[in-house]
This record gives structure tokens, C-alpha cells and sequence, in this order.
């Protein structure tokens, strides 16, 4: 490339994007626009027994999906969640949410981590061996919000790095991470804002939503995998009256039984 | 000497009674001599003689005079000892000779038993027998009568020498016994003598005379003296053995301990002999799996050790089967609960069921064993409560249990001999208003009245001087590891301030604050019947989370500690034996302690025992309620041969069954004799003593026959013996008159 063509790019695409702005789904709107400017809570900075840690990987590819995947739907999702775990839980839990890389070792302080958009994370074999460390000290990852064979492919690329002799399996309704402390209908399948838009409950090829997990060697699950379906868009717009509160009610369910059971099993 | 300046042996001085024949009264004695004193005193002051004599002398000179007519005076009065004798050939003496094993040691060049058959036919029975009537007897379990000394081979298993004077009492019981004499090295290995024998022997004023046998030290020898052990363990629990060594003439040198459970090894490693003759080491081991484990402790013999037959020991040791039930009541999801769930569940020997308070009125449970069981939640009453054995509060208020709930768990301790282990946590302690809680008086600490104590910053974990040595707190079996271990672990994530130690109260841990002194974290104290202990963090999981997922760290501590609170926990019933092991003896007392579901004393139970011996037969034997202790049944009964034996006690009270019980004990032969083969002379001298009679050294025993005839059992006459002609007596006259005639040849008197 032409230090010509270069210049070009340069000028060109930040303008295309302006332009292409109204354009773009609504959900990566979101997440560009108020959300970024969420002034943290009073007690931010409160020392508590639960954070609402978000796995900041390095994602595959160019662009947004390498840089910022991780952090979509944040920090609403992640405000509105954590007032719902402050509120219906016990727990003690930080109104703030925290970002922390595979890497850093802050990151065995806090047995639970939440990783979004993971059709499109990139873990490299050392971060893999520390997340598989993680878990295996007793760590607890919930992904959530990828869609389709192609992102379950991008998924499971890094997953099997972390895990190549575990099987990822259907969590069985009877499991207790769906009766911790709410019983919640897994049949349910809890879709992203594009639903305003589309009136699809799932994206891209990922029609039927799936429960999956990664056990231990006890039959303790390590890994929630929240496959066809999108959590944190349902945490992230539970003060947007258009999106059915059913399913944010349900999200928060969900969330809640994964951060108890995390802290139980 | 004495016998020649008193006339008679210090035996009539001590048994006997000094006495005036004359009847005169003994204050005119006193008055006479007072007189004289007085009427010397008198002259000497105003006799114109000695006016011009200095004070001191006329005092001294009045001193000699005085003390010469005292003691002429008292010879007035015919002082004499009154003591009782034995009346010659009317009496018998009971000559036993201990023929036990350990009277087979050569002691250059004869054995033990040699040089009683050379004291014996060297005239010394002959003496007796031409005094009294002789029973002579040998003895190791029990007394043998005998015909002559020649008859004597030391084959005896054991020796128990209360037994065997009781054997000899019962059996000369119609006869006049005037005295027993005992040749033995005293190598009693069944605990001495036995009270009961001791006072009948009081009773009837039979003097034992003891005649001590063999060296009192044996050169060159190493011997397991003890080994300490529980006798009930928890499944795969770590148990110390303190092994008690006993040496002489080896300090300085290596021997190599072991621990067996038949091939296996279950631990083993050097130690050096000390100075002292007695050192203890501790050796820790695995428990295992459930069963019975009778367990080899070893050291291995030493170039020039005489005896070796001492240098091992056995020991059972039963490892209970099922899990021991623990309660945790938690007043909100957090790490360490995790954490604590996940060793628990690991831990064979435990069952944790969990009460976890998710919100403000939700529950979830976890390993109860059915869908009812804690549905209610925390337990309302006694039965529903002492059906656990541990009991474990999070964080939690004070007020979220209600007052008789409250009073429950001070039973649990109290009463019920549970343990409960409070947790640190910003609900627990002051921070959950259990300063004002009954169960303040539980806790091993007392709290303050400040809250704001519970903080969530990193701090280290220290092992006190106790915590070093505690099974509890130990990561490996070496403690200079172990310590090692604990100095390298990663933070705790917070702590909690709670407060000034209870007398009798035992940190193990302490919390290193930053530029401040050390706080108690885990402290332990006993209650009651049962023990109260404070982890004052929430934070213990950092161990888990901190450290490679291999390390076993935060399990092996947490499992340790919740063992620690159900391992001593009494059960309905418990059922105990005086002894694990019989070595040579057959004679076994059961004791079983019985209690209501609500742990209160069942005095009216119905007890079923029965005897399993290793040939598969089953005695059944009554337990009888203890006079003088409600709820406790005794049996004695009689393991007649060497083996195993397993007993079976159930208690039912009507219909109900209170509890059931077994226990496990074993009879070994020919091993006790391989101990304490020295003579035991205290013991001699302690029954001598104690009875009336004399401690002879065998060189010595030439005078035994003229000291057995002061003896006030069997047909006694009583001897009047004078004093008057005392050599001693005449040396001090002789003194005083030397005296006095010196001193005035001194000051030119005379």
C-alpha cells in the first residue's frame, strides 16, 4: 500500500462511517454512544466480596471485534445487573463493574468473570493456560452473546485451548445452576436489542439457544456458555421500555444463578 | 553400729513403744529434774566457792551436772521399748520369688534368678524355717506354691506383683501370716500395686519385706517406654503418635523410628538420642481407610543393646466409618463458603450440611440427606440439633436466631459436646451484635462494642508458638516444613478485630497487621463438654485462589479444622476400655456412657453387650450402672486368650435405642517382660514402705530372719526390752562427767 492510498483510507473511512452511522444495528449504536459516559456509582470504589469482572481479551480479526468485543454492552449491562444482584441477592457485590485481561494476576482475587462476544475472542496459548489455571483453582466463566456456527466455531477455537480434554455438554435442566436460587426455564430463548428490530429472537444462523458448560472433574461447572442468545443486552436495556421485561427479568435470573452458584459449588 | 551403741536393730525403735515400767509419774520426772537444775543453779550462784568462778563456767559446769542427773533419773523410771514379735514357730512367712522372664537376665555372670537360689540355699531359708513355718511360692501372674528353692525357672509371662500378693493373702487367709517376704527386680508391668490389695494388706499389718534383684540401670539400652495415640480416628485423618523413648548409655546416637501397619510403613525417620533418659518424638501418619489398624511402633536395635525384645510396641487404632455431620449456617453467598464446601466435599470423613441465606428470605441447602431435612431452617430443637456433631456460623447477626435458638446452640457446646467454629465476616462478631448474645460466654475471645472492625484488606496468616504444634494447623508432618509452608502462603483477603483472649483460650493463628501487633485469627478454647473456636476472615479462599490448582493448602487446613470440631465429639453412647492393648493380662473394665437424644445422662437404660473373640465366638456380659455417676454402665470382663476382641454395646431405654457402640482390644503374651527390665526399686521400696516392712539389698538379706520377728500380724507376743543398759547410755554419762572434769583441769579447778 501506497503511502498515497494510505492517506486516503485515513480520511476516508471516519467519514463513511459518520455517514453510515444511522445505518449500523441499533445495538453497536449503544454501545458507542451514552453508554461510554456512565459516571461511576457514589460507592465505586467500595471494597466488597463479589465484582462484576469482564474478561478483556484481545479479540480475533481487525477493527472493533479486536480492540473492543469484549467490553459490548458495557458498562450499562453490567450497572443494571449488578443493581439486581445488590437488590435480590444477599451478596456483597461492588456497584462498579471491573475489566481485567487473561493475563493479569488481580484476576485469581475475583472467582467469577463474565466474556461476551466470544465468537470472536483470541485467547494465544499462554492466556489460554492462565484462564485454564483459573478455572481449575476454582475460577468461574460465564460467555454469553455469540450467535451461529461461525461465532461457536470462533468460540471453540480458544475454548479447546484452554480445555482440550474437557467436552463442552448441554446443561441438564436439573442442574443445580438452574435452581440455586431461581428455577428457570432454559427453554427460553433470551435474544439482543436487534429483536426491536428484526422481531427475530436469534441472530445469524443460531436459532435455538443452548445451555452449555464445561464440567470438572467432580461434575462441578467451570464454564456457562450462553450460546444463541444475549444476556447482556437484555441487562443492558432493562430501563428501555420496548425491550420485553420478561426476558430481562429472566436474564437477571440466570445471571444471578451463575454468580450463586459460583459461589456454592 | 547402731545395734551396738542402742543394743537393738532401728526395727524395735520403730515399731515398738517406749514406755516407764515403774508407773511413777512422769511429770514428777520432770519436776525432779527441774529441781536439781534449780538447786544446782542455786549453789553455784551463791556457794562462796565459786564467787570469784566467771558466770559461763558456773553455767556450763551447772549444764554437765544437770544432764547427769536428768539422765540418771529417767533411769529411774526403767525405760524400756514395748514391741510386738512373732511368736517363734507359730507363724508363717510367706517367701515369694519372682520367676517372670525378665529374672533370666545375666548380670555377671549369674542370671537374676541364680543369685536368689544362691542367697536362698546359702542358709538364709534355713534361718527362717528355724524360726517359722515357711510357705514358699514363685510368682510372675500369679503365685505358685513350692516345695524347696531348687524348683525355680524363669519362664513367667508377666509380672504382676499386686496379683500375685493378693493370690498369697487369699490363700494363707485361715492361717497366721506374720510376714511376706518378696525376692524380686520389681519389673511390675501391670501398674503396680493395686490399691485395694494394699489396704487389706494394712489392714492386716503384714510387713512386706522386699528384696530387691539386678541392676537398677541397664547399660546400653534404647526402649519404646509409651506410644500415645487416640484410639478412634476420622477417615484419612492425620493422627500424632507421641512415641515415648527411654535410653540409657546412648546418647548422642542415631536410631530409626518407625510406624507399621503390618508391611506398610506408615511413617518412619531418624532421631538422636539426647541427654535425658527420656525423650518423646512425634511421628504423624495417615489414619487410613475405615477398619481396625493395629499399628507396629518400632526403633531399630543399636550395636550392643542387651535387650531388644523392648524396642517395639503395639497399638490399635480404630478409624470410625461414616461421615461425622457438620452444620454451616451462612448468612450470605461468598467465596470462602465455596471454598469451604468444596474441601468439605473432598473430605470422606465429613458431611457438611449447609444452610445458605441467598437473599433476604431464601435458603439453599446443600448435603442434607433428604428434601425435609433443614426445610424449616435452623434447627428449633435440641434433638434436630444434636443430631450434628459440629456446628459452623458465617457471617451472620446474632438476632437472626432467636434466644431459644440461641441457648441451643450453648447446649451444643455445653452439654452435648459439639464444637462450633464461628466465622469472621462484616455480619459476624460485633459486627452482627454478638457481643450481646448468650453465646458471647461461648467464644473463646472476648468482644468489644465496636463495629467497623471487619475489613476487607490482604493480611498474613502467622503460626503462634501453640499453631506449630497443633495436628490442626499442620500442612506437613514435619512442623519446621510445615512452618515453612505458612510463612510462603499467599494473603488472606480480610480480618476481623474481636477482641482480648479468654483464660484458657489458644491462638493458633495470628493476623500480622501492617506496623501494628499480631490479632488473634483462629483461636480455640474448650467449653462445656465441647470447644468454641473463632476464624476470625472471610478470607481463607485466597489460599485456594492464590496458589497452583495442584496445592492442597486451603483443603488440607480446612479439613483439618473441620475434623478438628467432630473428632471429639461424644456420640449417645461411648463406650471406652481402660486399656487398648492387655499385654500378659486378661482382666479388661468397659465403661459405656450412656445419654438421652437430648444428651442428658440416661440412667435408666437397658444395655446389650456382647464379646466377639477372634475364633468368631460371642459372649454376651451385662453392664452395670455406676453408684456413683449417672448415665455410666461398668463391666469387667476376661479376654482369656491372646487375640482380638470386639465389643458390641447397644443402649435402648423402652422401645427407643440411645446408641450403639463397638470396640476393639487385644491380648499380646510375652511381651511385657521385654520392659522395664531394670529393677524397679522405688516400686520395692513403695511397698515396703507402705506396708510396714523393710527394702533389702540382696547383700544385705543375712539379717532378714532376726527383722522378720517384728511383725505385728499373725500370733504376736509382746516383748518388753530394757534400755537402761544401752551402751550409749553409759557413753553419755561417761561424756558429761570427761566433760566436766575437762573444763576444770582447763580453768586449773582441779
Amino acid at each position: 500500500m501506497t503511502l498515497r492510498t494510505t492517506r486516503a483510507w485515513v480520511l476516508t473511512t471516519p467519514l463513511a462511517l459518520l455517514l453510515a452511522s444511522p445505518l449500523l444495528p441499533q445495538r453497536y449504536r449503544g454501545r458507542f454512544s451514552e453508554d461510554e459516559y456512565l459516571p461511576p456509582p457514589p460507592d465505586a470504589n467500595e471494597e466488597t466480596e463479589y465484582y462484576f469482572v469482564r474478561l478483556a481479551y484481545q479479540g480475533g480479526g481487525n477493527g472493533y471485534r479486536r480492540s473492543r468485543a469484549w467490553m459490548t454492552d458495557s458498562p450499562a449491562a453490567d450497572r443494571h445487573f449488578l443493581q439486581g444482584v445488590r437488590r435480590l441477592t444477599n451478596i456483597h457485590a461492588r456497584s462498579m463493574e471491573k475489566y481485567l485481561r487473561p493475563l493479569d494476576p488481580e484476576i485469581f482475587n475475583h472467582p467469577w468473570i463474565y466474556a461476551v462476544e466470544v465468537g470472536y475472542w483470541h485467547l494465544n496459548p499462554e492466556e489460554a493456560a492462565h484462564m485454564r489455571e483459573y478455572l481449575l483453582r476454582g475460577g468461574f466463566l460465564v460467555v454469553d452473546d455469540f450467535h451461529g456456527a461461525y461465532e461457536w466455531e470462533g468460540f471453540f477455537e480458544s475454548m479447546q485451548r484452554v480445555f482440550p480434554d474437557r467436552p463442552i455438554v448441554e446443561i441438564e435442566p436439573t442442574d443445580a445452576v438452574f435452581h440455586v436460587l431461581y428455577d428457570v426455564d432454559q427453554k427460553v430463548q433470551i435474544p439482543g436489542i436487534q429483536y426491536l428490530r428484526s422481531g427475530n429472537t436469534f441472530e445469524k444462523d443460531g436459532v435455538t439457544p443452548h445451555w452449555r458448560g464445561i464440567y470438572d472433574d467432580q461434575g462441578r461447572l467451570l464454564v456457562a456458555i450462553n450460546f444463541n442468545m444475549d444476556l447482556g443486552d437484555a441487562w443492558e436495556h432493562a430501563d428501555l421500555p420496548q425491550y420485553p421485561e420478561h426476558w430481562t427479568a429472566l436474564a437477571y435470573r440466570f445471571g444471578i444463578n451463575y454468580i450463586i452458584y459460583a459461589m456454592t459449588h | 553400729m547402731f545395734e551396738f551403741l542402742f543394743k537393738y536393730s532401728p526395727t524395735v525403735f520403730r515399731k515398738g513403744e517406749f514406755v516407764f515400767l515403774t508407773g511413777w509419774p512422769l511429770w514428777l520426772l520432770v519436776a525432779l529434774v527441774a529441781g536439781a537444775a534449780a538447786g544446782l543453779a542455786w549453789h553455784l550462784a551463791h556457794s562462796p566457792k565459786s564467787s570469784h568462778v566467771a558466770l559461763v563456767r558456773r553455767v556450763l559446769v551447772c549444764v554437765c551436772q544437770t544432764i547427769l542427773l536428768a539422765v540418771l533419773l529417767t533411769l529411774l523410771w526403767h525405760p524400756v521399748m514395748r514391741v510386738a514379735t512373732l511368736r517363734p514357730q507359730q507363724n508363717v512367712v510367706a517367701i515369694l520369688v519372682d520367676t517372670s522372664r525378665s529374672m533370666a537376665i545375666k548380670e555377671s555372670p549369674d542370671t537374676r534368678l541364680d543369685k536368689v537360689q544362691a542367697s536362698l540355699n546359702s542358709g538364709l531359708l534355713k534361718k527362717i524355717q528355724d524360726r517359722f513355718q515357711v510357705r514358699l511360692y514363685t510368682f510372675s501372674s500369679e503365685p505358685n506354691r513350692i516345695d524347696n528353692a531348687a524348683q525355680l525357672t524363669p519362664a513367667g509371662n508377666a509380672t504382676r506383683l499386686g496379683g500375685s500378693l493378693a493370690g498369697v493373702l487369699r490363700e494363707t487367709s485361715t492361717l497366721p501370716l506374720g510376714a511376706v517376704v518378696v525376692f524380686s527386680d520389681g519389673a511390675d508391668n501391670t501398674g503396680g500395686l493395686d490399691r485395694a490389695v494394699l489396704a487389706e494388706i494394712r489392714q492386716k499389718h503384714i510387713p512386706i519385706h522386699t528384696i530387691g534383684i539386678g541392676r537398677t540401670e541397664i547399660p546400653r539400652d534404647l526402649e519404646i517406654a509409651d506410644v500415645t495415640l487416640p484410639a478412634r480416628a476420622l477417615p484419612g485423618s492425620r493422627l500424632s503418635a507421641r512415641v515415648q523413648l527411654r535410653h540409657n548409655g546412648l546418647s548422642g546416637q542415631r536410631a530409626h523410628l518407625s510406624i507399621r501397619d503390618g508391611g506398610r510403613i506408615l511413617a518412619a525417620r531418624d532421631v538422636t538420642l539426647g541427654p535425658q533418659s527420656l525423650q518423646t518424638e512425634e511421628m504423624l501418619f495417615l489414619s487410613g481407610e475405615p477398619g481396625t489398624r493395629k499399628l507396629t511402633i518400632a526403633v531399630d536395635p543399636l550395636p550392643g543393646e542387651e535387650v531388644t525384645g523392648n524396642n517395639l510396641l503395639t497399638r490399635i487404632v480404630q478409624v470410625t466409618a461414616g461421615r461425622r455431620r457438620i452444620l454451616y449456617i451462612e448468612g450470605e453467598p461468598r467465596w470462602e463458603f465455596k471454598f469451604i464446601r468444596r474441601a468439605a466435599d473432598e473430605d470422606q470423613s465429613v458431611q457438611l450440611v449447609s444452610l445458605l441465606r441467598t437473599s433476604a428470605n431464601k435458603f439453599y441447602r446443600q448435603g442434607v440427606d433428604d428434601a425435609k431435612q433443614l426445610a424449616e431452617g435452623f434447627p428449633t430443637t435440641a434433638a434436630e440439633l444434636f443430631q450434628f456433631e459440629g456446628l459452623v456460623i458465617g457471617t451472620i447477626e446474632a438476632n437472626f436466631f432467636s434466644a431459644a435458638q440461641q441457648d441451643l446452640i450453648k447446649e451444643f457446646v455445653n452439654r452435648r459436646g459439639g464444637s462450633v467454629l464461628f466465622l469472621g465476616g462484616r455480619k459476624s462478631f460485633t459486627e452482627g451484635g454478638w457481643q450481646a448474645s448468650p453465646l458471647a460466654e461461648v467464644l473463646p475471645v472476648r468482644l468489644g462494642t465496636q463495629t467497623g472492625v471487619f475489613h476487607r484488606r490482604p493480611v498474613k496468616a502467622s503460626l503462634t508458638p501453640q499453631g506449630r504444634e497443633s495436628l490442626l494447623c499442620r500442612l506437613e508432618e514435619d512442623s519446621d516444613k510445615s512452618a515453612a509452608r505458612w510463612a510462603k502462603l499467599p494473603d488472606l483477603a480480610d480480618y476481623q478485630l474481636t477482641g482480648e483472649l479468654k483464660p484458657g483460650a489458644v491462638a493458633l493463628l495470628n493476623a500480622q497487621l501492617p506496623g501494628s501487633k499480631d490479632i488473634p485469627l483462629l483461636v480455640v478454647q474448650n467449653y462445656g463438654r465441647g470447644r468454641s473456636l473463632i476464624f476470625a476472615t472471610g478470607g481463607s479462599w485466597r489460599w485456594r485462589m492464590r496458589l497452583d490448582h495442584k496445592d492442597t493448602t486451603h483443603p488440607t487446613f480446612w479439613q483439618q479444622l473441620l475434623r478438628s470440631l467432630v473428632a471429639n465429639t461424644p456420640s449417645p453412647l461411648t463406650l471406652t476400655s481402660d486399656r487398648v492393648i492387655y499385654s500378659d493380662d486378661d482382666h479388661v473394665r468397659l465403661r459405656a456412657e450412656v445419654r438421652t437424644k437430648t444428651y442428658e445422662p440416661a440412667s435408666n437404660a437397658s444395655l446389650a453387650a456382647t464379646l466377639l473373640d477372634e475364633a468368631g465366638r460371642l459372649t454376651r456380659f451385662e453392664m452395670h450402672p455406676s453408684p456413683d455417676q449417672e448415665g455410666i454402665y461398668e463391666a469387667e470382663i476376661a479376654a482369656a486368650k491372646p487375640g482380638s476382641y470386639q465389643v458390641e454395646v447397644t443402649a435402648h431405654r423402652t422401645d427407643e435405642q440411645l446408641g450403639r457402640d463397638t470396640l476393639v482390644f487385644h491380648r499380646e503374651d510375652g511381651i511385657a517382660e521385654n520392659f522395664h527390665p531394670q529393677q524397679n526399686r522405688e516400686l520395692l521400696e513403695k511397698i515396703a514402705a507402705e506396708t510396714g516392712g523393710r527394702y533389702w539389698r540382696l547383700e544385705d538379706v543375712a539379717k532378714l530372719p532376726a527383722e522378720i520377728s517384728f511383725s505385728e500380724a499373725g500370733i504376736t507376743t509382746r516383748e518388753t526390752m530394757d534400755l537402761w543398759d544401752m551402751p550409749a547410755v553409759f557413753i553419755l554419762l561417761l561424756l558429761v562427767l570427761s566433760t566436766e572434769w575437762l573444763l576444770r583441769r582447763m580453768w586449773g579447778a582441779v
